[in-house]
Order: structure tokens, then C-alpha cells, then sequence
């Protein structure tokens, strides 16, 4: 009985780890460096 | 007097009838849907610019009609694009899943027979990535891959056909073969912000349209990515990105010497950007914007085919929807 608390409870911290950890991530880091420009111009470039 | 009917009056075919009453040389549009009640209330939406017709599977085209524009599911899209050509009138269609596109260019004989065109693919993918690949293509001496991917959905009816386009088989074009790609290999694509990055699987539905209108190149895929349907969100956390449609088109080449990527993209409301491409369109098969059209000729194209790019996106960047072009270091 004590070991199936012990787990239960390990679990609970993993579950509210990971809720944490996904509600406070700042996402993906792009892959790349610059932006985005609106075309413009006679050739619209 | 240019005459267009407008089909299918979801948030796509309200938004293309609009941009046809704003065009100064469209003179009478003509909004059908299967309840006369709905097209009237359309019609009266539209600040009564449009006339409401009832239009079932057996009901009668109205007459003098200049261009056709349908945004439909696809069985229906198919059978009023044939009575369409059968009555040589110019077609475009907003379809987006592969078996729809098939059967509108099966139509092709017949509407060379006929003298008439269907256009097909004129939403936002297909669409205005055919359109903006080709200009990126231009930028280029030399194409060797192209990749196109769109984020968003236009509607309920949107999101049922987006699901299903991803449950059918993802293919590529690979040296010069349509290759079935087992595995859907759901990727970020990196889209004008506040879209940002997405996860996007691979799709079949128009990569045969990209391979026809940009023969160079050596491997082509599309992707595609749906919004996810959320009942909760916690606080603070609200995707600001959740509302908007995105496009992307990344062609890779070779300009002189060295090998670089031109990449494009387009940022809107998805309904929006789709309506005002096929609006366009319609107006360009009737004849109310000549200076649009690529190659004049009969048949069944893709609309990368038929436009000349630059005028096109100009074109659409007057009526709001505007490209963009990336600037940075591009990572194949």
C-alpha cells in the first residue's frame, strides 16, 4: 500500500512539472535570423 | 455588361462576391446558393450590390453569364464547373482537396472543345502560392526545389476538408515523379508573425499544379497545417496566431553562381485572402481586369498557369491582402 501511495504521488509531481514547465515555455526558436519585409517596387520584390 | 455568378456562399464565396461588386468593371453579380432564402439574405448582406438565385443540381444557369466563381464542397463543384463549360463559360474554383482538383482538369479537353477555361486552385493553397511561387521562381536562373505550406482554415466546412486532405495520402514531387511519402513528417514552418511557427504535414493537394506551372523543379512538397479546435485556454496563454491564415513559399535555386532561396509569404484572414483570390480571378476570366492574365488560352489550369505574378499580387496588395517578402539566412 505504502509503494502504491509513493507512486501515485511521484506522478502527481510529474504531472504538475510538466503543466508548469508547458504553460511557462516560450515556444520554439526559429531556425533562422532576419523578418519579414512587405514587397514593393515595379517588380514587387 | 460583364455578368459573374458567384456559387457557394460560405465565409469564401461572401468575401469573393464582395471584391467582384467592388471591381469597376464587373457590372452585375449574381450570388447563388441551394435556399433562395440564404442568397437573398447574402444578397442583402451585401448591401444589395448582388442578386440572390437559387441554384440546385437541376436548376438552370441564369443567363449571360461572363465567369462562373464556385467556392463548394467538392462533388458539387465538379457538377456545376461541367455545366459550366458544357455552356462555355469560364470557371474558377476555390476547391483544396487533390480529387477535386483532378476532376475540374479532367475538364480540360472538353473546355479546350468549348473554347473556355477552368482555373482551378484559386484560394489560398493552391492559390496564392501558386502565384507567389511562380515569382519566386522568377527570382531565380535556376529552380532545383520549391516547398509550399499554409496555416489556417476558412470555416466549418473548411476545417472538414483540410482534416481529410490530411488523412489522404501525402505525396511529393521528387525528379520528376509523384512519390507517395509514408510518413507525413509534420515540420515547423516559420510564417509571418503573429502566426509564427506552425507544425505542417505533408499534403498531396497541389503539388501536380506547382510541378505544371514550374516545370525546373527538381522536388516539390505542400503542407499543411489546421488550427486546433481548443475548449479551454488558460489564462494568458491565448494563441494570438489562432485566428489568422498564413501562407509560405520557399523556392531554392541558383542565381548565377551561388546557391540561394527566395521565400514569401502571406499573412490574413483565411477567408479573406481566399475570397479576394478567387474574386480577382473572376474578374480577370470575364474580362474586367485584362492586364492580369498570363497566358491567354483554353483549358484546365492551375492559377499559377494563367497569371502574370506581379500584376496579380499587386493586384491583391491594393484590395489589403499583401506578400512579404524574408529577409535572413533561410535554413534548407
Amino acid at each position: 500500500m505504502k509503494a502504491f501511495q509513493r507512486g501515485v504521488l511521484v506522478a502527481s509531481i510529474a504531472v504538475a512539472v510538466s503543466v508548469v514547465v508547458k504553460v511557462r515555455s516560450k515556444g520554439p526558436v526559429p531556425p533562422t535570423s532576419g523578418g519579414w519585409r512587405e514587397l514593393q517596387g515595379p517588380d514587387f520584390r | 455588361m460583364k455578368t459573374v455568378l458567384v456559387a457557394g456562399l460560405g465565409e469564401v464565396g461572401i468575401r469573393a462576391a464582395r471584391q467582384l461588386i467592388d471591381t469597376p468593371g464587373v457590372d452585375r453579380v449574381i450570388v447563388a446558393a441551394r435556399r433562395l432564402e440564404h442568397s437573398r439574405e447574402v444578397a442583402a448582406a451585401l448591401h444589395d450590390g448582388a442578386e440572390p438565385y437559387r441554384l440546385g443540381r437541376d436548376d438552370a444557369l441564369p443567363a449571360e453569364l461572363d465567369a462562373v466563381v464556385a467556392a463548394l464542397p467538392g462533388d458539387a463543384d465538379a457538377a456545376l464547373a461541367r455545366r459550366a463549360v458544357g455552356a462555355g463559360i469560364p470557371y474558377a474554383s476555390a476547391a483544396d482537396r487533390d480529387a477535386t482538383l483532378r476532376s475540374l482538369l479532367a475538364l480540360d479537353i472538353e473546355a479546350q472543345s468549348r473554347d473556355t477555361r477552368v482555373v482551378v486552385g484559386c484560394g489560398l493553397a493552391p492559390g496564392l502560392t501558386d502565384v507567389l511561387a511562380r515569382h519566386a521562381v522568377g527570382a531565380l536562373d535556376a529552380v532545383d526545389e520549391l516547398h509550399v505550406a499554409r496555416w489556417g482554415v476558412a470555416g466549418s466546412e473548411s476545417v472538414a476538408e483540410a482534416r481529410r486532405t490530411q488523412r489522404e495520402e501525402a505525396r511529393e514531387w521528387r525528379e520528376g515523379e509523384l512519390v507517395h511519402e509514408k510518413h507525413r513528417h509534420g515540420e515547423l514552418i516559420w510564417f509571418p508573425d503573429p502566426v509564427g511557427a506552425r507544425e505542417c504535414e505533408l499534403v498531396a493537394t497541389g503539388v501536380e499544379l506547382l510541378v505544371a506551372a514550374n516545370p525546373g523543379a527538381g522536388r516539390v512538397t505542400a503542407r499543411l497545417g489546421v488550427p486546433p479546435v481548443k475548449r479551454f485556454t488558460p489564462p494568458g496563454r491565448r494563441d494570438p496566431g489562432l485566428g489568422w491564415g498564413a501562407v509560405r513559399v520557399e523556392a531554392w535555386g541558383w542565381r548565377g553562381t551561388a546557391r540561394t532561396s527566395v521565400v514569401y509569404g502571406v499573412i490574413e484572414r483565411t477567408a479573406v485572402a481566399a475570397g479576394t483570390v478567387l474574386g480577382v480571378t473572376g474578374a480577370l476570366l470575364c474580362g474586367a481586369l485584362p492586364g492580369l492574365e498570363g497566358a491567354p488560352g483554353s483549358g484546365a489550369f492551375g492559377l499559377g498557369a494563367v497569371v502574370e505574378p506581379v500584376p496579380f499580387l499587386a493586384e491583391l496588395a491594393r484590395r489589403g491582402v499583401k506578400a512579404a517578402a524574408f529577409e535572413g539566412v533561410a535554413v534548407a
